[in-house]
């Protein structure tokens, strides 16, 4: 970034987003941080539940309707898919941080392990969901 | 789908950019619109699309995307081979660096089909149809494939990459131990391409203040060195939010390093460094 | 980068110079996520078990001790992992002078979302 003279043109930046090809790498990352995002207003949603329930059976019964809804189960069931992926990507970094895992093999396949867990882990956690409410 | 050195191209064709306008958040010198289509050569038999941005900062004229058709007969098998029979039979005024054309020197790093590689050593049949060459992602680009390196290079220079002794010079050879001396393999080979910073999304955002895989990497390569005695200030220098921790482990350097390099796990030795000098 | 700054690009790249901290955020968002791998694993497992329970039911199950206590830690390291998290967010996008109050309140909605889950929980457990 040499500067520039006021009659010169601004240099151009070159593409970086709108350009740069998704790669597993990239791909987990950002959705590790929005699946962190999700949670933390899930933990919202957490809090209100213990305030409604600390309330009293009315207020409690208002936000177990809700969430027994079909717009709060679809909710609730992203919000696992969103809690297991960011759980597992949290452990993959948590390897990352003792220094290993980063051969690029291990990289993606540790990546798709995460993927796979999570699918896993929401579908058992559901199940499990179904079956008690029996 | 699983990834076993960084050489290997991305196979997969269903998400080759992030589902966002071409022009996304740009400036208005920054975008890039459509340019010129140059003739197909004539009697070539096998041709090969290539998209090239393309930038003139005389022309007045922001940056474009030109499209050459290659004589893949008449060419070598290399990108830069493909560059520069564009440069000699088709339009003199593409503008791109290169030296070595062995993948040493680093001067012909540039995006193609979305990823920052060595045109040197990425093979034209490894390409797409079209193929697509742009420039170093997020750099200020000089004129056509050159980038502005001036601040990378200043990032560099930031991290004092040079052997800093306090004992006074040896009589003779500063002694290394082998073990000591593999510490520093896998960092020394860097021939400061910037692929990886430029394929980094944290230095997209944060370019200014975080210093950058490349940049971290041989900060690491100084760190480790067992003959280098300025440990505790380099560290020091590190220490910060943007210069150091903006790294979040995106790891698309060490997806894109066209050495093979790790630039991820230097930096993740950083930070374990960092930990182990406070207990 | 204004048109009239004339720094050499050396000053640009060392700019205000190490803030020689950070190590601290680094380390507690790695101890508050260890610690919410047992507690939030405990944490589903309980509300699938919780399914279909009634009120009295799950305040019953909240005034056992284990859980009260469990559920506190649980409060206290998400919202402390979540504060660290949100302000890197911040860091990372926000660049104009409202980074520092977005900062701040980042930090303070969760230590009052925190307290406020904490609080409710004591209450659940003391009984009314």
């Amino acid at each position: 970034m040499a500067s520039s003279s006021p009659s010169e043109p601004q240099r151009p930046l070159s593409p970086n987003i709108q350009l740069y090809r998704p790669q597993l790498t990239s791909v987990l990352s950002i959705l590790n941080r929005l699946t962190g995002i999700l949670l933390s207003i899930a933990a919202i949603a957490l809090v209100i539940w213990l305030l409604a329930a600390a309330a009293g059976p009315q207020a409690y019964a208002i936000v177990q309707a809700a969430l027994a809804s079909w717009t709060g189960q679809v909710i609730l069931f992203g919000c696992t898919f969103a809690f297991f992926l960011h759980f597992f990507g949290g452990i993959r970094h948590l390897v990352w941080d003792t220094v290993h895992g980063f051969e690029l093999r291990t990289i993606y396949m540790s990546g798709w392990a995460v993927v796979a867990a999570s699918i896993v882990m929401t579908a058992v956690a559901w199940i499990a969901s179904v079956y008690i409410g029996r | 789908m699983i990834i076993d050195s960084s050489k290997q191209v991305s196979r997969n064709h269903l998400f080759k950019r992030f589902p966002i306008p071409t022009n996304f958040g740009v400036t208005k010198e920054s975008r890039v619109d459509r340019g010129k289509a140059w003739p197909v050569p004539a009697g070539a038999t096998r041709t090969k699309s290539f998209e090239i941005y393309r930038y003139d900062p005389d022309s007045g004229r922001g940056p474009h995307v030109d499209t050459f058709e290659l004589d893949l007969d008449d060419c070598g098998p290399m990108v830069l081979d493909a560059l520069i029979w564009i440069k000699s039979k088709v339009d003199s005024t593409l503008t791109f660096r290169r030296s070595c054309r062995e993948g040493v020197c680093g001067s012909c790093a540039m995006n193609m089909d979305g990823t920052n590689w060595l045109a040197c050593t990425r093979f034209i049949s490894e390409m797409e149809s079209p193929a697509r060459i742009y420039p170093l992602a997020n750099m200020k680009i000089i004129k056509d494939l050159v980038p502005d390196q001036t601040h990378v290079f200043a990032q560099y220079a930031a991290i004092e990459p040079w052997l800093q002794s306090k004992t006074p010079t040896p009589e003779r050879e500063r002694r290394q131990s082998v073990e000591e001396r593999s510490q520093i393999d896998g960092y020394y080979e860097c021939i400061l391409c910037f692929c990886c910073t430029s394929g980094c999304p944290s230095h997209w955002w944060n370019g200014n203040r975080f210093l950058g895989p490349a940049v971290l990497l041989q900060a690491w390569r100084w760190l480790t060195d067992s003959r280098d005695e300025a440990a505790e200030e380099r560290l020091d220098k590190l220490e910060d939010p943007f210069r150091l921790y903006r790294c979040h482990t995106i790891l698309n350097c060490t997806r894109t390093c066209p050495k093979g390099l790790n630039p991820g796990k230097a930096i993740a030795h950083i930070k374990k460094t960092m930990i182990e000098r406070q207990s | 980068m204004e048109r009239d700054d004339m720094r050499t690009p050396l000053a640009r790249a060392i700019g205000l110079g190490s803030a020689k901290d950070g190590v601290h955020h680094w380390r507690m968002q790695r101890v508050s996520a260890i610690a919410l791998v047992p507690l939030t694993v405990w944490f589903i497992a309980a509300i699938i078990a919780q399914t279909e329970a009634e009120y009295t039911a799950f305040v019953a199950w909240m005034r056992n001790p284990i859980t009260d206590i469990l559920m506190g830690l649980l409060l206290i390291a998400l919202f402390y992992h979540a504060a660290l998290g949100l302000q890197v967010v911040v860091e990372d996008y926000v660049h104009s002078g409202a980074k520092f109050a977005a900062v701040i309140a980042v930090r303070l909605a969760c230590f009052t979302l925190g307290a406020a889950g904490i609080l409710a929980t004591l209450r659940i457990a003391a009984g009314s």
